[in-house]
């Protein structure tokens, strides 16, 4: 007698995501229970990332105790230049990978005295697409655009614009150069996440850098949002 | 390759599937759900998935993906619509109505054959 194939169709629902989403839980619940605000910084090749956290470290000094890890594809010149201003930096090369995954901060984590430290910030992988949808554990996502790549760039991402707790706009210095019109922007962002704070900044000039840091402070404090994301 | 955004994804759903898959069956059908907030192109997440899964234990299922669309909601006229993409002008003239959309990502069906007697 010969074989019959049958097909059966498996009803499930389950995130695609959920092995990332799971270590993510745990990152966050660690530093959680350690009292540590986390910055997840998501913005573009050139938008200024490692800038502004250069800039932030500097001025945080003597006030916060911050640790950073910073992805890259390759080469480990973000992580030198952000050693000037913090003890602790971890470099994570993902070599071809376009954004961090929750386990490459779960073991970047490890490589941290997270008894000294009471702030964390991600430096993410130069993309403004893959980064958003993969949780890291972190308190806040920060969209990170500037002047340079044009107005519509918000429109054009939208998934890191809604899934954002701040967006900040770098190079403002540079807005009497260019053709931005920073109400086309700012109307674009409102129309996809109309509650979400935006602060103009310039990490070469220090412009709105203190808006910057009373964010994160007040967002720290406050615990915001872990708990909802 | 790798670099393509939905090439990720592509992964760790073949790595859901696998751990899915009875290990009497073969995989013959993917479906899965997608929001537009996600921003994945169908077609570059089929082909990802033909990239990712050629020569393991679900080389040939076919992938299956139920894009969500944008709604689209005016708040001059009230009306309420879809749309592939988010940024539109409504019919009643208002240039910027509010887009939203999911963005779930949801492994939602497999389709399995198995031999019988």
């Amino acid at each position: 007698m010969a074989e019959a194939a049958r097909t059966t169709r498996i009803p499930l629902v389950e995130r695609v995501l959920e092995a990332n989403d799971e270590v993510a839980a745990a990152n966050r619940a660690q530093l959680e229970r350690r009292g540590i605000f986390s910055v997840d910084l998501i913005g573009a090749p050139g938008s200024g990332k490692t800038a502004l956290l250069e800039a932030t470290l500097r001025a945080l000094r003597g006030r916060r105790q911050p640790a950073v890890l910073v992805g890259d594809l390759a080469t480990r010149r973000d992580g030198d230049r952000l050693a000037r201003w913090c003890d602790q930096v971890v470099q994570i090369s993902t070599g071809q990978g376009c954004h961090l995954e929750a386990n490459q901060v779960r073991d970047a984590l490890a490589e941290i005295d997270l008894d000294a430290v009471d702030l964390l910030f991600i430096e993410n992988v130069g993309n403004l697409i893959c980064p958003v949808g993969f949780d890291l554990g972190q308190s806040a996502k920060v969209g990170l655009f500037s002047t340079a790549e044009g107005e519509d760039k918000a429109a054009k991402h939208p998934y890191l614009v809604e899934a954002a707790d701040l967006i900040l706009l770098n190079k403002v210095d540079l807005l009497p150069y260019l053709a931005f019109d920073r109400s086309f922007f700012e109307a674009d962002v409102r129309l996809l996440n109309p509650r979400v704070p935006i602060l103009g900044v310039s990490a070469t000039t220090g412009e709105g850098l203190e808006a910057w840091l009373a964010w994160l402070e007040r967002a720290a404090r406050s615990g915001l949002p872990a708990s909802t994301d | 390759m790798r670099g393509v955004h939905e090439f990720s994804i592509a992964e760790a759903l073949v790595a859901q599937v696998q751990r899915h898959a009875p290990p009497s069956g073969r995989v013959r059908e993917v479906e899965i759900c997608v929001g537009a907030l996600r921003g994945l192109e169908p077609d570059a997440l089929r082909m990802s998935w033909e990239a990712v899964t050629h020569g393991t234990s679900i080389d040939g299922a076919i992938l299956h993906v139920d894009l969500r669309p944008w709604t689209i909601t005016c708040s001059s006229c009230g009306r309420t619509w879809t749309s592939p993409v988010p940024f539109v002008a409504c019919a009643c003239g208002d240039p910027a109505p509010r887009p939203t959309a999911g963005d779930e990502l949801d492994l939602v069906s497999l389709t399995v054959e198995t031999e019988e007697d």
